[in-house]
């Protein structure tokens, strides 16, 4: 197996989530299987990933890019509407001591 | 034993454009939480992000003012971490092909401070901590940041200090940023460590986090090697760790242990295209970037023939040093022009950001109206300064205040004259100043200037005075 047990575990705590011992060795195997589906990938183009950064394929020049101009944004209640908010704020859980 | 320090500065700057980097949203300070906002800079699932185009000419603008190489390709990375000040769990930066590489910056004596890299990137969230509850603003959540990494080249707080001064004078020039601290358009990180003196070794450094004046830059730094020294002294190790300066208490503190690089699991964005900047597009940038910050010191100094300390006064206001480079444009004498600005503009503006803002309501070609009269000695300084001050009240040109006949050639002979009845007037002054009480002289020159309103030439009266006195 690619992905080690202290490897999961790490990541579970910076992605702040928690699993039980079961849930723990599904999502594990799981993510192997992602990165070994990454490596195939990496594996059939010569040069690997260096090569597809190289290429200038589907890079489009800064002149195509967008245009600094204001557009309206939405109004608070819309940007608040799906969560828990309050006095126009986003609130969440205290998050620091 | 004797330890030295190793710095290296991240300097963080909001650009000055009009719209958000990935979305149209308006950068305008302020506003009503979570109303500068929209599906991008809230991070709601299926919305796309679009590269602002203005931010990669400034990035392109800012490294070519700091002697950086530009690459002709980049693209955008994810830098994954879970805070609330960012709503994607992640913030779009740039990793291994950032705009801007292997620049310097150089200080007064000459040394050079090593520009590794400027990227691109968000700004984060702002949150307000109040009892149970976290409460988010994601209006700054979007706004273009550079950041401006510098090689581990800063010897001492007080290079530090020049070179973030240094950064912040250069980023106004070109026209990036405002670069205000105080409001966060300029935020200083200083990585910090000490070694043996001697050795080549790197200790562990501390990054202390988000210092927010050039003088607290020194202040903090002062207090980390302190503190690092403590440690070291009684045999303990440092831990790499973020660090906080209280202006307030003058303390330093640890704020968390800090994630390495490879905790940030970087990788390509997949939602932005790679982007390509055509080195004509450099070129053309690199050709018309105004004049730097120090040409514009030396000019002033070699060219112009300005005392150091004047040209410094006026080098360092971006707008101050425009105006007096249009006012001697329009045909003004540049020392004239400089000694009036310091002497009286300068006396309407108390603060540093008054300064900077420099929003006075005469131009340089009133301005240059009236310097003329002081450099073809129709009015003498003194009337010249008085006049400014009314100008700069009214913002009237100086024909309001000086009229014609006020500043009509006045013959040396008219002008002898007047001189042998002033001394003739003052027979106790003349006395005194005979007797080697010189101030006393003073009072003859006060005749002179009333007789003749103020519009004579003090170089010529003292001349004469003294030559009647003898």
């Amino acid at each position: 197996m690619a992905l080690s047990k202290e490897d999961f575990d790490k990541l579970a705590v910076l992605s702040r989530l928690r699993f039980s011992p079961e849930e723990a060795e599904e999502f594990r195997n799981e993510m192997d299987d992602i990165i070994a589906f990454a490596d195939t990938i990496n594996n059939a183009v010569s040069g690997g990933t260096d090569d597809i950064k190289n290429t200038s394929v589907n890079a489009v020049a800064y002149t195509a890019l967008r245009e600094d101009a204001v557009r309206e944004s939405l109004p608070n209640e819309k940007i608040l509407s799906n969560v828990d908010g309050s006095r126009g704020f986003f609130n969440v859980k205290r998050c620091v001591k | 034993m004797k330890y030295e320090m190793v710095c290296g500065m991240e300097t963080h700057i909001e650009l000055a454009t009009k719209t958000k980097i990935f979305c149209g949203c308006t950068t305008e300070f302020g506003g009503a939480p979570n109303t500068h906002c929209c599906p991008v800079c809230t991070g709601q699932p299926g919305s796309l992000p679009i590269l602002n185009r203005r931010v990669v000419e400034y990035a392109v603008r800012a490294g070519l003012a700091v002697n950086c190489k530009i690459n002709n390709n980049s693209h955008m990375d994810r830098k994954n971490y879970v805070y609330p000040d960012l709503p994607k769990a992640y913030q779009i930066s740039q990793f291994d092909e950032p705009i801007c590489e292997h620049g310097y910056i150089e200080l007064d004596s000459g040394k050079r401070i090593g520009i590794t890299r400027i990227h691109i990137e968000e700004d984060a969230g702002k949150l307000v901590h109040e009892q149970g509850t976290t409460y988010i603003d994601y209006n700054r959540g979007g706004v273009p940041l550079i950041e401006i990494v510098s090689e581990p080249d800063i010897s001492t707080p007080e290079e530090a200090r020049e070179y973030a001064e240094k950064l912040q004078l250069i980023m106004r020039y070109v026209g990036i940023s405002d670069c205000k601290m105080q409001e966060g358009s300029m935020r200083c990180d200083v990585n910090l460590s000490l070694r043996p003196v001697g050795t080549t070794e790197f200790g562990t450094r501390t990054e202390t986090k988000n210092i927010n004046s050039l003088s607290n830059i020194v202040k903090a730094m002062n207090r980390e090697i302190e503190r690092q020294e403590d440690i070291l002294e009684s045999g303990g190790h440092i831990v790499q760790a973020t660090m906080r300066y209280d202006a307030n208490t003058d303390e330093i503190y640890p704020m968390r242990t800090k994630e390495n690089s490879d905790d940030y699991r970087y990788f390509p964005d997949p939602d932005i295209l790679r982007f390509t900047i055509p080195q004509e597009f450099v070129d053309e940038t690199k050709a018309n970037l105004p004049e730097l910050p120090s040409a514009k010191l030396r000019r002033y100094i070699d060219d112009m023939k300005l005392p150091e300390s004047t040209a410094r006064d006026i080098y360092k206001y971006r707008r101050v040093s425009e105006f007096l480079d249009d006012t001697v444009k329009k045909g003004a004498n540049v020392k004239n022009t400089a000694n009036l600005i310091i002497g009286g503009i300068y006396s309407t503006l108390e603060t540093e950001e008054d300064k900077e803002r420099f929003d006075i309501k005469i131009t340089p070609e009133k301005m240059a109206g009236l310097v003329k009269l002081i450099d073809d000695k129709k009015i003498n300084k003194n009337k010249g300064q008085e006049t400014l001050m009314k100008m700069l009240e009214s913002g009237d040109d100086v024909t309001k205040f000086i009229k014609a006949e006020d500043t009509a050639g006045m013959s040396d002979e008219d002008l002898a004259k007047i001189c042998e009845a002033a001394v003739a007037a003052n027979p106790d002054a003349v006395e005194n100043v005979r007797n080697g009480r010189d101030k006393a002289i003073n009072v003859i020159f006060g005749y002179v200037m009333r007789e003749t309103r103020g519009k004579a030439d003090m170089g010529k009266v003292n001349k004469i005075i003294r030559g009647l006195i003898g």
